[in-house]
């Protein structure tokens, strides 16, 4: 009996560990499919799905998401180590990730934008910055719905205002620039103030985060991405958006293809050539924002005051601005 | 006269120690070594940068204050319903229901908290409108203590609900004979013995606050913290892996102090010869008193978590309350999903088999009276640091670590971050029961020439086996609920379930986050049950 329960344990533990090193031998076999790391929206990468099923490459790729911050991480703490054989990511991520690392590769193919971008990403999508507003809370609360970015200031609107901090999140860059780019740094730091007052417990660390107070009627107004507004309109909850006055900036996400040297598979470079070459007018239904020459806005889907930041958006630009906001806080 | 041999204690002290350097010496050597080698060779610039705002100080002050508060208020609460439970004659049946009601948040990803609370108390909230008016502002202080002590208290109540079933309850009586008021009866045979446990409950609760960030993320208003500064410096929008190693390091203070708070409470244990089953006094104020109290705590809990069984089954709370299954067919249409769930199940289960097995084998050493009693201050102290390593921190030094190596992408690699960075309170549980054992056992089982082994199956393992069941629900219930570390770790291949919450929270669509969390709580249901139905039977042969 004692016996039975000795070797039964011994057991246990062998064939535990057993399976632990057989898990082991099992992962690390090399995969002919072509694996995506994407931090883009469900919508973005069903479009972009489609255009590879579309085009011969059905089951020849996985992507595999994750959020912003989670894959920011992996490829800034693994490099060229990286699973990934192709990433889509916020465009100055991917160029910090290649200053430190040098992991992508140069297109192979030409990228006809309409800005000028490094050689070794190609932009897909563009997000525009837009103020959110709850309707309800507008209307319980008698507040009128801000016009402008400097509105925001307005002390009427204290405990209404979220925010993101452009410390956890780049898409509080897009406020930022409208800032900068209307009213100087000087102006900017004055407004940003009043606003960082106005949002107080609601200066929020993730991209997502005024969406979702707006959403939950937490306060009236925020600011975050435009498509994230519309979807939740659509969907018929009391959600609405304001381009404001200053401009609707934008910030890209890119294709990029990593560098593994001789084990780089080739169909990665292909199958982000076909995405920009046949995937942008159906990516282009959900972010209606023209990257490329020959692409033509719907002008009910875009903001008509669509405006783009007078210098290249750098991580050193990133940095300067972020210095500026913590200034104000 | 004993003949030169490798006892096991060793084998078991040797094989630990080679786990936890690979596994968390080296990661965390990395990390140290990340704070102060930049481009230019060894610097300070990145602790200088750090400190040059003053702001640090600030969110360490406002840290541990705020973990503290909660620390102190968890242990408290979560006494109540351990003293229901082990010193009162409420209903068996009800006793039961208590301990399973204040351990069920911990089935929920803790992804979800910072949500429930916002959707129940926030100016929308379901017990808002219930009440008709807010509370309480939940951002800030407030908020941050509410979430920190509904996060901490199951393992709280785990922790001192398993020290009670090993203290001997007769000395209450002698106590009472010997003419005691109630007060020095309940301060002599319920406090004194139970100290240690009130100690590391307060230090778990202390440093799992400490270390959370999800909460903050959602609660923490404009209070500056210093798990907030770590996230931005590794995760925000310009990662800077040298900075924020600096914080974590920053962070591992308070473990510092907690190896000296335990080893100084150490002296406090005492073991009993044996655990008698006695009838309690009668007292029914107490009995009331004490299930009311339970009752309430419970209640309030739980009045968090109505709102992640009611938003994914309407269209779209709180603006569409029709009843709808389209979020719940929506996620399991997703014919990804199951096979990210069978991943989820490999991963727990063999966390929890291995990291029970480890767990036992570090205790039976550090617990047992023997010759290498004192090597016992290793698992020990690696228990407390293992607690004061934030998950993120932990993810991040093993892809800095193991990035290129064999382990990369593994189901490996998994497991042994969950188990690592699990460690701590079932180990601690662990070691708090085996203690309480009668410590002569070892020494009578060699008289009779039972070797060290023999004793642990045959006499140890048999009386330990609640706790360890315990523990093996511990370990495969968090590695089902775990987001924070692996995170970074999953690949395509090895994508688990919460990294896919993850993914969908970042999108902030938290229908299809409640649908999955609801099935990660109904899989641990099961397990739990499954491994009841396992005791149950077990005791039943054992009569």
């Amino acid at each position: 009996m004692n016996l039975k329960r000795t070797l039964s344990a011994t057991l246990c533990a062998a064939m535990a560990f057993t399976a632990c090193a057989a898990l082991t031998g099992c992962g690390g076999e090399a995969s002919e499919q072509v694996i995506i790391y994407s931090n883009a929206d469900d919508e973005a990468v069903e479009s972009m799905k489609k255009t590879l099923d579309a085009n011969g490459y059905k089951g020849k790729y996985v992507f595999q998401s994750f959020g912003t911050s989670e894959l920011g991480g992996k490829m800034l703490a693994e490099g060229t180590d990286i699973e990934a054989d192709v990433i889509t990511m916020s465009s100055y991520y991917i160029e910090s990730a290649q200053a430190e690392y040098s992991m992508f590769e140069d297109l192979t193919f030409t990228v006809d934008t309409t800005d000028s971008y490094p050689t070794y990403y190609a932009p897909f999508l563009a997000n525009q910055g837009a103020i959110l507003v709850n309707t309800d809370v507008l209307a319980e609360s008698g507040l009128t719905a801000p016009t402008s970015v400097k509105d925001l200031a307005n002390p009427e609107y204290a405990g209404y205002l979220s925010v993101v901090d452009i410390q956890g999140s780049s898409t509080a860059w897009l406020m930022i620039q409208s800032l900068i780019s209307e009213y100087g740094e000087d102006g900017t730091k004055d407004i940003l103030t009043e606003i960082y007052t106005n949002a107080g417990a609601h200066i929020e660390q993730s991209g997502s985060g005024p969406i979702k107070k707006v959403r939950a009627g937490e306060v009236a107004i925020g600011f975050g991405l435009r498509h994230q507004a519309i979807a939740d309109k659509e969907e018929g909850l009391p959600v609405d958006f304001v381009d404001p006055a200053e401009g609707n900036f934008t910030l890209t996400e890119s294709l990029a293809v990593v560098d593994k040297g001789e084990s780089t598979n080739p169909i990665a470079m292909e199958m982000v050539q076909c995405i920009i070459e046949n995937g942008r007018e159906n990516l282009m239904t959900y972010y209606p924002v023209p990257l490329y020459e020959g692409e033509n806005a719907d002008s009910n889907a875009v903001s008509a005051n669509a405006k783009t930041f007078p210098e290249p958006l750098t991580v050193e630009l990133l940095e300067k601005h972020r210095n500026l906001s913590e200034s104000c806080k | 006269m004993s003949k030169k041999k490798i006892s096991p204690q060793i084998v078991i002290l040797l094989f630990s120690g080679l786990l936890f350097g690979f596994f968390l010496l080296l990661p965390m050597v990395t990390i140290l070594a990340k704070s102060v080698y930049g481009s230019d060779g060894v610097t300070f610039e990145f602790y200088a940068n750090l400190f040059a705002g003053g702001n640090i100080f600030q969110a360490f002050l406002n840290s541990v204050l705020i973990s503290a508060a909660s620390g102190i208020i968890t242990t408290v609460l979560a006494f109540i319903p351990a003293y229901a439970v082990n010193y009162t004659n409420i209903h068996k049946r009800l006793k039961k229901i208590i301990a399973a009601l204040v351990m069920l948040p911990m089935l929920l990803p803790t992804i979800t908290y910072g949500f429930a609370i916002i959707y129940s108390l926030g100016k929308q909230g379901i017990i808002t409108k219930i009440l008709g008016r807010q509370i309480v502002d939940i951002y800030g202080t407030a908020g941050l203590i509410i979430g920190y002590v509904i996060y901490t208290l199951p393992i709280s109540f785990m922790l001192i609900n398993n020290t009670m079933g090993y203290i001997d309850k007769k000395f209450m009586i002698v106590s009472r004979i010997m003419g005691d008021s109630t007060l020095k009866t309940f301060v002599n045979t319920v406090i004194t013995p139970l100290i240690s446990t009130l100690a590391v409950s307060f230090i778990q609760s202390f440093t799992l606050s400490f270390t959370d960030y999800g909460i903050p993320a959602a609660l923490a208003g404009n209070i500056n913290l210093l798990s907030t500064r770590l996230y931005n410096e590794m995760l925000g929008s310009l990662p800077d892996f040298n900075t924020g190693s600096a914080v974590s390091i920053l962070m591992l203070l308070p473990s510092v102090l907690s190896i000296l708070l335990i080893s100084c409470l150490n002296r406090y244990n005492i073991r009993y010869n044996k655990i008698s089953v006695i009838e309690l006094t009668k007292n029914r104020v107490r009995d009331w008193i004490c299930g009311i109290l339970s009752g309430i705590i419970i209640l309030l809990v739980l009045s968090m978590f109505t709102v992640i069984f009611l938003v994914p089954f309407v269209e779209q709370y709180p603006y569409k309350m029709q009843l709808t299954v389209s979020h719940v067919t929506e996620i399991f249409t997703d014919h990804t999903l199951m096979n990210v769930y069978r991943n989820s199940l490999i991963v727990a289960f063999l966390t929890a088999l291995l990291g029970s097995l480890l767990v036992y084998a570090c205790a039976l050493v550090s617990a047992r009276r023997g010759e290498h009693r004192h090597y016992g201050k290793i698992p020990d102290t690696v228990s407390l640091i293992t607690n004061t390593i934030p998950g993120m921190v932990l993810g991040v030094a093993y892809l800095l670590t193991f990035r290129g190596t064999f382990l990369q992408n593994t189901f490996a690699v998994l497991i042994l971050c969950n188990i690592v960075h699990y460690f701590s309170s079932p180990y601690l549980m662990m070691k708090s029961s085996l203690e309480k054992l009668n410590a002569s056992w070892e020494t009578t089982a060699r008289l009779m020439g039972d070797s060290w082994l023999k004793t642990v199956v045959r006499i140890i393992t048999p009386n330990a086996i609640a706790t360890l069941l315990e523990v093996f629900s511990y370990f495969f219930v968090n590695a089902m609920v775990t987001v924070s570390a692996v995170i970074f770790l999953a690949s395509t291949k090895t994508m688990i379930i919460t990294a896919k919450i993850k993914e969908l929270q970042h999108f902030a669509n938290f229908n299809e986050i409640f649908v999955l969390s609801i099935l990660i709580l109904s899989t641990n249901l099961a397990v739990k049950g499954l491994i009841r139905l396992f005791a149950a039977i077990r005791m039943k042969k054992g009569k």
